[in-house]
């Protein structure tokens, strides 16, 4: 095969690369110089100036939020300044499921298990149904459907919470209160857990979407050339390969599920004796009359009470270590998230 | 049409009847009748946006990912039509393997991106499945390299043991025709060499098809060479009779570099 390179050589010499014969520039023009005037360069300044200012004081209202919470949370337990109320041990807030502040008993656990379970019930129900949708949307539906689908989920996501809480008090509330499983009103776990999972659905299935769709197009390809069916490329080849992301989605699905005040508040019950009112119940089926008794959250309980404590008092300093504490969780699966969307790349 | 008329004694693999594929309105491949032998290696030439890849991806029906496709004519492999034949397409895959343009190992261990053709199979047996492993990584140039590693993930193996880690996924299933899309594009000059040396091997027992855009690598390593333009086939002939004495004056223009 001597002759091929020969020959194109030749004719990329006849004529295939364009080759500039004249000089364009005009004769005797200096190079511009491009100088920023006084003004401009002052300007500049000041804009720097305004930029630092914003981000501080971003910075700044975030460190100071946390510094009000830890100082107000941890007066529950330090005997402080200007502290009117007692300092309580760990031990009885912390592992305590007994809440009673105008007993001076403040066992914050009903709480703490009342949000994650609540929590971990709404994941339960939306990281699948959303990573599934996730699937459908990137890789099944036409492209219509896709494009219909993905603008529904960015409009569902911008939604407020208290909009859903309405729909499950008006609607699905009812609606649970004329059957079997419940004496009404039904209000509780299950409820709450449906309306979470029903509001962060959308965040998931935007990033699962978003994961499927970056995934190269060759990894589905390669799998249904070896003979795999759709559902087992996507069961054994995409999803373990969109596993991170996956996992970030979900994430927070649950950051803002953990959150969430308004929402569970119209649909929970508000009850912080629930855990107290478990043990004594003798049902047979423990675990379902649980999903339907009323009970009470983190985030619901300091909505619904805050407003009725005295500053400084034992019960104001103990919800103040609640959203202390729900402050650390939140950053927690912040951090937990990044860390997560870090390792798909290595 | 020209189907070249030489004495060959390999039998007739896959044969091609005045097929023509279109992608919704768009006619992207139109007339083309071929037969391919067992046991010889295929190249598919032409400039870019000629359909061979199309072509290739029609003996192996991938392209029904996608849908809005219309394939119509005959396109059969020892004889029986691949699309109205009642050729179950899963076995008609494992049948057919397929290599890609850019290596495209599954984020699993070396192991498991050999092992995942035989495991939807139904193997299960740890030893058969060891030994079909080893046996395609042999075949693949690739045991010697990788031995020690088989746990450890396919994404930090270089481009090119990628691409024959890609080769030896096909194998393990045992198939009967390669068909592979610019396998070396994504590969530097030493990767792309250890390929084709592998293609030369591999085609003692097993019918290659390959769509390259380098002319040496198709003179080097295919005994037929299919020119297509615009979605027709040109020319096919043996590949030292088509780069030597083309019998059409666009396959030599082609070929020499005047246009594509």
């Amino acid at each position: 095969m001597p002759e091929a390179p020969e020959v194109s050589i030749a004719a990329a010499s006849e004529g295939g690369y364009p080759v500039l014969k004249e000089d364009l520039s005009p004769a005797g023009a200096g190079v511009p110089t491009f100088k920023h005037s006084r003004l401009q360069r002052l300007a500049d300044r000041w804009a720097h100036l305004g930029f630092l200012i914003c981000s501080l004081l971003v910075v700044g209202l975030i460190g100071g939020i946390l510094y009000f919470l830890a100082t107000r949370g941890l007066a529950a337990f330090l005997p402080l300044a200007g502290n009117t109320g007692r300092a309580l041990s760990f031990s009885e807030v912390f592992l305590s499921a007994d809440w009673a502040p105008s007993s001076d008993r403040f066992g914050i656990l009903p709480f703490i298990a009342g949000s994650l379970g609540v929590t971990g019930l709404a994941l339960l129900i939306a990281a699948p149904a959303g990573i599934l949708t996730g699937v459908f949307i990137a890789k099944m539906a036409p492209a219509w459907m896709r494009n219909l689908m993905r603008q529904v989920m960015d409009l569902l996501v911008g939604i407020p919470s208290v909009v859903y809480g309405i729909f499950g008090l008006t609607v699905v509330l009812p609606l649970v209160s004329r059957t079997w499983l419940a004496d009404a009103p039904a209000s509780g776990f299950a409820v709450s857990a449906l309306i979470l999972a029903v509001m962060i659905v959308p965040t998931i299935v935007s990033l699962s979407t978003d994961a499927f769709e970056s995934l190269p197009a060759a990894l589905d390809e390669g799998a249904q050339a070896l003979g795999s069916s759709r559902w087992q490329a996507i069961w054994r080849v995409l999803i373990p390969a969109a596993r991170p992301r996956l996992l970030t989605a979900t994430v927070l699905g649950l950051g803002r599920a953990i959150g969430e005040a308004m929402a569970v508040q119209m649909v929970i019950g508000n009850n912080p004796q629930w855990m107290a009112l478990m043990r004594e119940s003798t049902d047979r089926a423990p675990f379902l009359r649980a999903l339907f008794t009323p009970a009470a959250t983190l985030t619901t309980e300091l909505v619904q009470e805050l407003p009725n404590t005295a500053a400084g008092s034992t019960w104001n300093n103990v919800l103040f270590a609640m959203g202390l504490l729900l402050y650390l969780l939140t950053m927690v699966l912040i951090l937990a998230t990044r860390r997560l969307g870090r390792g798909k790349e290595a | 049409m020209l189907i070249p008329t030489i004495p060959e004694t390999k039998p007739i693999k896959l044969s091609v009847r005045d097929m023509a594929f279109s992608y919704g309105q768009k006619k992207i491949l139109d007339g083309l009748s071929m037969d391919i032998h067992a046991e010889r290696v295929t190249a598919i030439i032409g400039p870019s946006g000629c359909g061979k890849s199309t072509f290739l991806k029609c003996f192996n029906r991938i392209h029904e990912v996608a849908a809005d496709v219309d394939v119509s004519g005959d396109i059969q492999i020892d004889g029986v039509d691949i699309y109205r034949g009642g050729i179950d397409v899963v076995d008609l895959r494992r049948r057919v393997g397929m290599v890609f343009q850019k290596p495209n190992p599954f984020p699993k261990s070396i192991y498991e991106n050999v092992a995942f053709g035989p495991r939807l199979f139904g193997v299960q047996d740890r030893a058969t499945l060891d030994g079909i492993v080893e046996d395609a990584l042999r075949k693949a140039a690739l045991w010697d390299e990788v031995k020690d590693r088989l746990k450890e993930s396919a994404s930090g193996m270089s481009g090119g043991q990628q691409q024959r880690l890609c080769i030896a996924r096909a194998l393990a299933v045992n198939p009967e025709v390669l068909l592979m899309d610019e396998p070396c594009s994504a590969l530097d000059p030493i990767a792309t060499s250890k390929i084709e040396d592998l293609i030369t091997e591999l085609k003692e027992s097993l019918t290659i098809v390959i769509v390259t855009h380098n002319m040496q690598q198709a003179a080097r390593v295919s005994d037929y060479t299919a020119f297509f333009w615009l979605g027709r086939l040109v020319e096919m002939d043996l590949t030292e009779r088509i780069f030597t004495t083309p019998k059409v004056q666009m396959t030599e223009d082609y070929i020499t570099g005047r246009f594509g």
